[in-house]
C-alpha cells in the first residue's frame, strides 16, 4: 500500500506543463503522465522531500566509523556502511524501491530490473539491487526516467503474464498486483499472444502454474541456497526460459512451502489451500507452532472456525521468515479426528458421550478408589506449560509424584537448565565455525536449527561432525560414526575431529534428545561434557554445550519439575491420566488400570482410554510454551474449540474440584502465578532467559556405557504428533516425499 | 381446534387472593396445557423428535422451577407469562425449531436439563466450566 500511495502523490499529472504545451510534438498512447514525455527537462523539478523513517525499521549499523560513507537518495544525505547497495541505502532513507527478484536474506540476481534508478553521472538508470553504493552517490528514485524505466519494465513482464488474477490465489497479496497498479502504465500495447509454460509437479505442496512466472528465479536461490537441495533450476533461454524441476522429480526439502512465500506472483502457490479462500476474508491470529521445540512464530490465518492456512512470522531469533512444512501443511490435522465430547467406555467397549459432569464424576471416584502411588500421570508433547502445572499440582494433591511428560525419558535431570537447552541460542549458532552432533539429526528434528546450520556451513565454512545413524543432509559434513564409542574416542582425544575441535574458535556439540531415554545417559553427558572441558567449549563468552529438545513441551516439564520416569512408574499404576500423551509405551501397563485420556485428537492413546476428556489444540487455547533454547512465547486462541472441548488446565482445575482437592486457582492469571513460583522464567515471555549456572557444578558420574548404536529420534519427519498424524496432506507426503 | 378455541376463551383470570387460589389457578393452566400438547404435536410436527408425555414433564419441570415462590401476586403475574406463551404456540405464533430449541433441547426446561440440587456446593468455577469453554 506504501508504494500506492507514494506513487499516486509523486506522480500527479502536470497540468499546467501540459496546457503551456499546445501541440505536443510526438503523441505517446502508452505514457501515464505528461511529465514522462520529456523525462530530461523535469530533473530540475526535483524538490527536497522531507526526511523519512527507514523502510521497516531498517537499521544500519556501523561498527567502524571509517568504513560509513555518504550518499544522497532523493537529495537526502543517509550515511551508510561500505559494501552496500543502491537499493538497501534507499531502505535507510526511507525509500521502498520495488523490486521482484532481489530478497534479502537470498543472494542478488538482478534479473527483473524492477529496481531500476536514476544515479547522477550516470549514462543509464542503474539496477539498485545489484549496483554497490559508492561515496557521494546522488540516487534519484522518483524521477521520471526511474517512472519511466519501471514502467517499461513493468510493461514487458505483463508482456507475458495471463490476465487471470480473479482465479489466482496470489490475488490480493501479489506483489505483481500492487506494483503495477503503483509503478504500471494505464494501458498496454500488446496485442499478439502470451506465451504459456508447462506447470511443473513440486509435488503434494506446491502448486504451479508456470505461465504466471515471471523467471525472478528466488524460488530457484531459495532452494540452492536455504533449503541446500538442486531440485529446482532455469531451463531454457529467452522467451522460452522457465523454471523446473530438471527431470521429472518432485521437491524433496522440510522448507519447501517457503517457496510459497518468496513467490512475488501466483507461480507458485499452496496446494492444500487452492482456491479454499481469499487473503482478505481471513482474519490472522500471531501465535507459535507447537509441531517441533523451535517454537516458529507462525500467523494462523482463519476464516470463521476455520484454520484456512499457516504463515511464517518473522523472527531474526528464532525462525527467520521461514517455517518447515510440518509447520505449514499441518493444519488440515485439526479439523480430522477431533474429540468433541467427554466419552467413556461402557461394558461393551465403545465409547458413549456423555456430559462434563457425568465424565468428571466417573474420573474422581476412581482417582478416589487407587492408592496415590498408584496413580501416574503424563503431559504430552503438545501440552502448555500452564497444564503441565495444573497436572503436578492435581496429582500432588492427590498424594502422587509420579508426573512426567513423554519424551524426556527416566528420571530427566532438570536441576541445571543448562543440561537441557540449547545454549547457544539458535541465532548463536551461526557464531559457531566447528559443530558436533551426537545422536541428531536436525533435519528431523528441528528443520529451522538445520537451516541455521546450513546457513553456518555456507557463510563460513564451518565443519560438522555427525555421530549417529546414517542420515540425509544437506551440507557438507563427515559422519565419524554411529555409536558412543566414536564419542569415547573423541572424549578420550584419539579422533582426529578433536584437532578441527581443538582449533575451533568457537565450537558447538548439540546432543539429541533421543539420547534422554537411553539408561546410559547419564554416562553419555558425562562424556559429551568431557568432550566440552577438553575442547573449551564452554567459556565466559561462549557456551557451545547444546541439547536439542524433540518437543514443545519438554523444556517447560523440566522447568516445572515434570521429572518422573513414566516407563518405571506405568508398570504399578491403577490409575493413568494422559493429557495428549499419545507415543508412551502402554504395553507395560496393567490390564486393571484405569487410564484417562485428556486430548484433542483421537490418536493412538484413545484405543487404550477408558474416559476421554476433550481438550483444546493449540490453535484454540491461550497457552505458554518454551522452545528448545528456553524462550517462552504464548500462543494466541485463532478459531473457538470444537463441540464441548475446555482448555486443557480448566479441565484438570475441574477435576480436582470433583475430586475434592480443589485447585487454588480459577482463571489464566492466577495459574501463572502460580507458575511464578516454580519456574519464573516461563513468564518473561519472547525473551530468553539465561542460564547462570555452568555444568561444571553437576556432579561427575561413573556410569557404564552401552555400546549400541544411537537411534534416529525422528522416523517419519510429516508424522511427528497426533495433528500431524491426522492430517491428510502429512499423509500423503509421508508417502510421496519420503525416501525409502 | 378445539384447544385453540378453548384458549380464546381463556381470560387471565383475577388476582389470586391467596396461596390456595394460586395453587389451584397454577393447576388449572397445567391441564390446559396438557390438553393443548397433542395439537401442538400436530402443528409443529414434533411426533419424531418427542412424546407427549416428555414434554408434560419439561412443562411441570418449568412450573417445578418457580416451586419456591410463597407470593401469590408473583405467581400471577408468571402464571399470566405462560398463558402468554402457550397461547403463542398453540396459535401456530411459534416456529418448529422455536419449540424444539426451547422444549426438547433447550438448557432451562429442556429434556436434557440438569436442573437440581447437584449443583449446590460447587465453585463458580465448576458452574462455568459446565456451560462453556469461554468465561
Amino acid at each position: 500500500m506504501g508504494f500506492l500511495l507514494r506513487s499516486l502523490r509523486c506522480s500527479k499529472p502536470l497540468f499546467r506543463s501540459y496546457l503551456s504545451h499546445p501541440f505536443p510534438a510526438h503523441f505517446r498512447w502508452i505514457s501515464s503522465s505528461s511529465a514522462l514525455l520529456r523525462p530530461e527537462s523535469s530533473v530540475a523539478l526535483a524538490a527536497d522531500p522531507p526526511p523519512r523513517t527507514p523502510v521497516a525499521g531498517a537499521r544500519v549499523h556501523i561498527p567502524n566509523p571509517d568504513d560509513a560513507i555518504e550518499v544522497f537518495v532523493d537529495g537526502y544525505p543517509v550515511k551508510i556502511p561500505k559494501g552496500l547497495t543502491v537499493l538497501q541505502a534507499c531502505e535507510v532513507a526511507g525509500v521502498d524501491i520495488p523490486r521482484f527478484c532481489y530478497h534479502s536474506r537470498l543472494s542478488i540476481a538482478g534479473n527483473c530490473r524492477m529496481c531500476l534508478v536514476e544515479v547522477e553521472k550516470s549514462p543509464k538508470p542503474v539496477a539498485s539491487c545489484a549496483m554497490p553504493a559508492l561515496p557521494g552517490m546522488k540516487i534519484k528514485t522518483s524521477t521520471p526516467v526511474a517512472k519511466k524505466a519501471r514502467e517499461g519494465v513493468m510493461e514487458f513482464l505483463l508482456m507475458n503474464h495471463p490476465l487471470d488474477c480473479p482465479i489466482c490465489d496470489q490475488g490480493g497479496e501479489c506483489d505483481l498486483q500492487d506494483q503495477s497498479m503503483a509503478f504500471g502504465a494505464d494501458r498496454g500495447r500488446f496485442t499478439e499472444m502470451k506465451r504459456s509454460v508447462v506447470d511443473k509437479n513440486l509435488g503434494p505442496l506446491v502448486k504451479t502454474v508456470m505461465t504466471r512466472c515471471i523467471q525472478c528465479t528466488r524460488c530457484v536461490r531459495f532452494a540452492t541456497e536455504v533449503a541446500g537441495v538442486q531440485d529446482l533450476g532455469m531451463l531454457g533461454r529467452g522467451s522460452g526460459e522457465e523454471i523446473g524441476t530438471y527431470v521429472e522429480k518432485l521437491m524433496t526439502s522440510e522448507l519447501s512451502g517457503n517457496v510459497i512465500d518468496i513467490c512475488p506472483v501466483g507461480a507458485l502457490t499452496s496446494k492444500p489451500f487452492a482456491f479454499k479462500a481469499r487473503n482478505w476474508e481471513l482474519k490472522g491470529t500471531e501465535t507459535i507452532d507447537v509441531t517441533d521445540a523451535v517454537g516458529s512464530n507462525i500467523r494462523i490465518d482463519s476464516r470463521g472456525p476455520e484454520v484456512m492456512r499457516i504463515l511464517p512470522r518473522l523472527n531474526e531469533e528464532i525462525n527467520e521468515e521461514w517455517i518447515s512444512d510440518k509447520t505449514r501443511f499441518c493444519y488440515d490435522g485439526l479439523k480430522r479426528q477431533r474429540l468433541n465430547d467427554p466419552m467413556i467406555r461402557g461394558p461393551d467397549g465403545r465409547f458413549k458421550a456423555v456430559s462434563w459432569r457425568d465424565a468428571l464424576a466417573v474420573v474422581a471416584e476412581v482417582a478416589h478408589q487407587v492408592k496415590p502411588e498408584e496413580i501416574v500421570g503424563i503431559a504430552g508433547q503438545l501440552s502448555d506449560a500452564e497444564s503441565m502445572m495444573a497436572l503436578k499440582d492435581f496429582l500432588n494433591k492427590m498424594g502422587s509424584e509420579n508426573v512426567s511428560c513423554e519424551g524426556n525419558g527416566i528420571s530427566p535431570n532438570a536441576d541445571l537448565r543448562p543440561t537441557y537447552l540449547l545454549n547457544t541460542n539458535i541465532s548463536g549458532l551461526e557464531k559457531a565455525d566447528a559443530f558436533l552432533l551426537v545422536g541428531t539429526q536436525p533435519r528431523l528434528e528441528a528443520p529451522m536449527i538445520n537451516a541455521r546450520i546450513r546457513k553456518t556451513v555456507r557463510a563460513t565454512q564451518a565443519k560438522v561432525a555427525y555421530i549417529g545413524p546414517p542420515s540425509d543432509f544437506n551440507y557438507d559434513h563427515q559422519h565419524l560414526g554411529t555409536g558412543p564409542k566414536t564419542l569415547l574416542d573423541i572424549a578420550e582425544g584419539r579422533h582426529p575431529f578433536c584437532s578441527t575441535l581443538l582449533s575451533a574458535k568457537n565450537p558447538a556439540i548439540i546432543v539429541g534428545a533421543k539420547i534422554f531415554e537411553r539408561k546410559d545417559k547419564d554416562a553419555i553427558f558425562s562424556a559429551v561434557e568431557t568432550i566440552a572441558k577438553l575442547h573449551k567449549v564452554i567459556r565466559a563468552d561462549w557456551n557451545g554445550l547444546n541439547v536439542l529438545l524433540l518437543n514443545a513441551a519438554q523444556a517447560a516439564a523440566l522447568d516445572l519439575g515434570l521429572v518422573s520416569s513414566p516407563s518405571e512408574s506405568i508398570r504399578s499404576a491403577k490409575f493413568l491420566y494422559l493429557m495428549g500423551a499419545d507415543d508412551v509405551n502402554l504395553e507395560k501397563l496393567p490390564d486393571d488400570a484405569f487410564v484417562v485420556y485428556q486430548g484433542h485428537h483421537g490418536d493412538k492413546s484413545v484405543y487404550r482410554a477408558n474416559v476421554i476428556l476433550p481438550s483444546s489444540a493449540f490453535s484454540e487455547k491461550e497457552g505458554t510454551y518454551e522452545n528448545a533454547e528456553g524462550c517462552s512465547q504464548w500462543t494466541v486462541p485463532a478459531v473457538p474449540t470444537v463441540g464441548d472441548a475446555r482448555d486443557d488446565w480448566k479441565i484438570i482445575r475441574a477435576v480436582s474440584e470433583v475430586a475434592g482437592v480443589r485447585l487454588p486457582y480459577d482463571n489464566l492469571e492466577a495459574v501463572r502465578a502460580r507458575i511464578r513460583m516454580v519456574a519464573p522464567n516461563l513468564l518473561h515471555v519472547d525473551e530468553r532467559e539465561s542460564s547462570t549456572v555452568s555444568v561444571d557444578m553437576k556432579p561427575d558420574f561413573q556410569h557404564q556405557m552401552s555400546l549400541e548404536p544411537f537411534e534416529a529420534a525422528v522416523e517419519n519427519f510429516y508424522m511427528t504428533n497426533s495433528i500431524t498424524r491426522a492430517s491428510k496432506i502429512m499423509a500423503q507426503c509421508s508417502s510421496m516425499l519420503l525416501k525409502k | 381446534m378445539s384447544a385453540l378455541a378453548a384458549l380464546k376463551m381463556v381470560k387471565v383470570p383475577p388476582n389470586s387472593a391467596s396461596m390456595e387460589e394460586a395453587r389451584k389457578q397454577t393447576l388449572e393452566f397445567f391441564k390446559m396445557a396438557c390438553r393443548s400438547l397433542p395439537s401442538v404435536m400436530e402443528i409443529y410436527n414434533l411426533d419424531d423428535v418427542v412424546t407427549v408425555s416428555q414434554l408434560r414433564s419439561t412443562i411441570s419441570a418449568q412450573i417445578r422451577k418457580n416451586a419456591h415462590i410463597a407470593n401469590p401476586k408473583v405467581i400471577d403475574l408468571l402464571l399470566f407469562k405462560a398463558t402468554e406463551e402457550l397461547s403463542n404456540i398453540v396459535t401456530h405464533s411459534k416456529q418448529r425449531h422455536h419449540v424444539i430449541g426451547q422444549y426438547v433441547l433447550g438448557h432451562e426446561g429442556g429434556l436434557i436439563q440438569d436442573m437440581g440440587t447437584k449443583d449446590q456446593g460447587i465453585s463458580e468455577f465448576l458452574k462455568q466450566f459446565y456451560t462453556s469453554n469461554y468465561f
